[in-house]
């Protein structure tokens, strides 16, 4: 086993390499370019720099259908731009890798600095009703594993498999153990070898079926059955009991890497695939008087937890990209004294 | 006429021409009665078939609107992306596979309007890829508003006084990069089909305009009677031009 110092963005690109990236992609963007930058002179793989992300997004569904497991990567900016073709792609059922290195938003933000205030966006960003694969990683040694399980879910599920990161996490340095993971085969013969017709419109085969909502309804059961059966394989989530609190901290990406500084005080748990969400996290809440979910945004997956949950889960939210020990302690304290 | 051979396959009788390469059993098409875009399919069909094409070498790439319904017309691997992205998707698969022969049929207002931004970007890369633009001049799956290529002066849903501006000059944008283009129209069927036929033999990205008309959504405001006058109007104003390489507003003809 070789251990090596990697940035979080450059695992993310050697990962995809050893996991079978044939084709990638980009559009530079900070803080996610240097994964463009890294494959630049990989030879496996082809690579397009694009004139924007809708090019982008657009070529590696191409790319991915004629054979070649493909990714992009951007930040929240580009992300917007790839929703539609995002919603292709599920529609379509065409394996795909696709990476968010979050920075502060909306709009143009700041564009150093991490957030998280995609994660909603990633699973309603575009429109229509499909089902995500999300991983959330939060250290170099993770982003470099779980890009190997994002080509694996997206083969498995012939869909695009988000792989959520930050500017914090993709420019973080970590020495890392690389190991071998295992790497799924292709599972889409390539273009070239039939007479399948891939659309986007509701289709039932290779016919577009437009008025018919029962073909609709069919295709919808079909989609969201499949997205579960992958996601159940990658059950990824860390938790820290604390029998002497009563208090759940959940936490995800940047910040959860903080919540280890409270592990004392509160119970933390971290979900990795943070959609479709890990059912675990039911029975585990159910052990705690308070849950408190913690994030760089005004509050996005806090939602997501008390839909699941079925109560009331309280916020910590982090603006702004800064990360100061002090201050979350504070606003922790506060959220358990007021409630 | 020519007779028409025909083959049984259980219930289907197969027609032994170029339709070979459609999918019969989706026939006839949706589009409207008059409508040129069958003509288009006839012709690409056609030039496929001079050149050998077949399923095990060949990819079919649309956009959004009625054009972009063509792809799934052909007896290929076909992809209907979305509206105004039929280029970037075929720059992936010809890249990720250039054994591929990738031909994109779609519209104007997809291929010049929304997506306009990447063909000037794919034929400054000179991809190898071949695009067919039905150019009706009009966006004619929402209704019938301005396109990038309808006439000055032309009434449209969007332009009750006549479009203020003037078309997009492609000729000009595929001239600065040495791409192949050629335009032609479906009047011209004979002129079409060695457009499209070159268009496909042609190394580096082509592109092929072809005055295609809408009845339903064009032709009617602007004072015509039927698909025929429209197809007349064709044959009186392009004239083909096969000497210089500079195409005049009203000559039709190939640039590479
Ligand atoms: C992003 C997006 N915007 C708008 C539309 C609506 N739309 C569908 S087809 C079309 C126009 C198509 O015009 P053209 O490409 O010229 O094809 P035609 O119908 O004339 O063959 C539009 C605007 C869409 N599908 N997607
Ligand atoms: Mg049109």
């Amino acid at each position: 086993m070789t251990k090596i110092l990697l940035q979080g963005n450059q695992a993310i690109a050697r990962a995809a390499v050893k996991a079978g990236l044939g084709f990638y992609a980009g559009y530079p963007i900070t803080p996610a370019s240097e994964i463009l930058h890294e494959l630049v002179s990989e030879k496996s793989v082809k690579l397009m720099q694009m004139e924007d992300e809708i090019a982008s997004i657009n070529a590696i569904i191409g790319a991915s259908l004629a054979g070649a497991k493909s990714m992009t990567a951007t930040s929240g900016p580009g992300f917007s731009l790839m929703q539609e073709s995002i919603g292709l792609a599920h529609m379509m059922e065409v394996p795909l890798v696709v990476v968010n290195v979050q920075r502060v938003g909306p709009s143009t933000g700041m564009p150093t600095l991490p957030a998280q205030g995609d994660v909603l966006q990633c699973k309603y960003g575009s429109h229509g009703d499909y089902f995500p694969i999300v991983f959330y990683p939060n250290s170099v040694d993770e982003l470099y594993q779980y890009t190997f399980h994002a080509f694996n879910a997206a083969e498995e599920s012939r869909s695009p498999v988000i792989l959520l990161s930050d500017g914090y996490v993709g420019h973080l340095y970590e020495t890392i153990q690389i190991q071998d993971y295992r790497i799924s085969k292709r599972t889409l013969p390539p273009l070239g070898t039939s007479n399948r017709h891939f659309t986007g419109l509701t289709h039932e085969g290779s016919i577009p079926a437009t008025s018919d909502p029962e073909v609709h309804k069919k295709f919808i059961k079909h989609l969201e059955t499949k997205q579960k059966k992958v996601a159940k394989k990658y059950n990824g989530y860390e938790y820290r009991e604390n029998a002497s609190s009563d208090t759940l901290l959940i936490a995800y990406g940047a910040l959860s890497r903080v919540s280890y500084h409270f592990k004392d005080d509160f119970a933390i748990c971290r979900p990795i695939r943070i959609f479709p969400m890990i059912e675990d996290i039911k029975e585990i809440a159910g052990q705690y008087k308070r849950i408190i979910v913690m994030e760089m945004n005004a509050g996005q997956y806090v939602n997501e937890v008390e839909r699941l949950l079925h109560r009331k889960v309280h916020l910590v939210s982090v603006l702004g990209g800064k990360i100061d020990l002090q201050e979350i302690w504070t606003k922790l304290k506060r959220s358990r004294r007021e409630t | 006429m020519d007779k028409i051979e025909t083959v049984q396959e259980g219930n289907v009788t197969k027609v032994l021409t170029h339709l070979n390469y459609l999918k019969q059993e989706r026939l006839p098409t949706q589009w409207c009665p008059g409508c040129g875009n069958g003509i288009v399919l006839k012709l690409v069909c056609q030039a496929m078939e001079k050149l050998d094409f077949s399923q095990k070498n060949t990819v079919m790439v649309s956009g959004i609107g009625c054009s972009g319904r063509s792809a799934g017309y052909f007896d290929l691997d076909s992809i209907h992306s979305v509206h105004g992205r039929a280029i970037p998707v075929a720059e992936g698969i010809k890249n990720a596979n250039p054994a591929l022969n990738v031909i994109i049929i779609s519209g104007d207002g997809d291929l010049l309007g929304i997506g306009g931004n990447h063909l000037l970007h794919a034929s400054r890369r000179n991809t190898n890829i071949s695009i067919v633009c039905i150019a009706n001049s009009i966006y004619g799956m929402t209704g019938g508003q301005t396109s990038p290529t309808t006439e000055q002066g032309s009434k449209t849903l969007t332009t009750p006084q006549g479009n203020a501006d003037t078309p997009i000059d492609v000729q000009a944008i595929l001239k600065a990069h040495n791409s192949y283009y050629a335009r032609t129209t479906v009047f011209h069927f004979n002129h079409a089909e060695k457009c499209i036929t070159e268009s496909l033999q042609h190394e580096g990205l082509s592109f092929v305009e072809i005055k295609t008309q809408c009845i339903t959504n064009d032709g009617r405001r602007r004072g015509f009677k039927n698909a025929y006058e429209m197809m007349m109007s064709y044959k009186e104003n392009y004239k083909i031009n096969s000497k210089t390489d500079t195409l005049e507003h009203n000559e039709i003809g190939i640039i590479k």
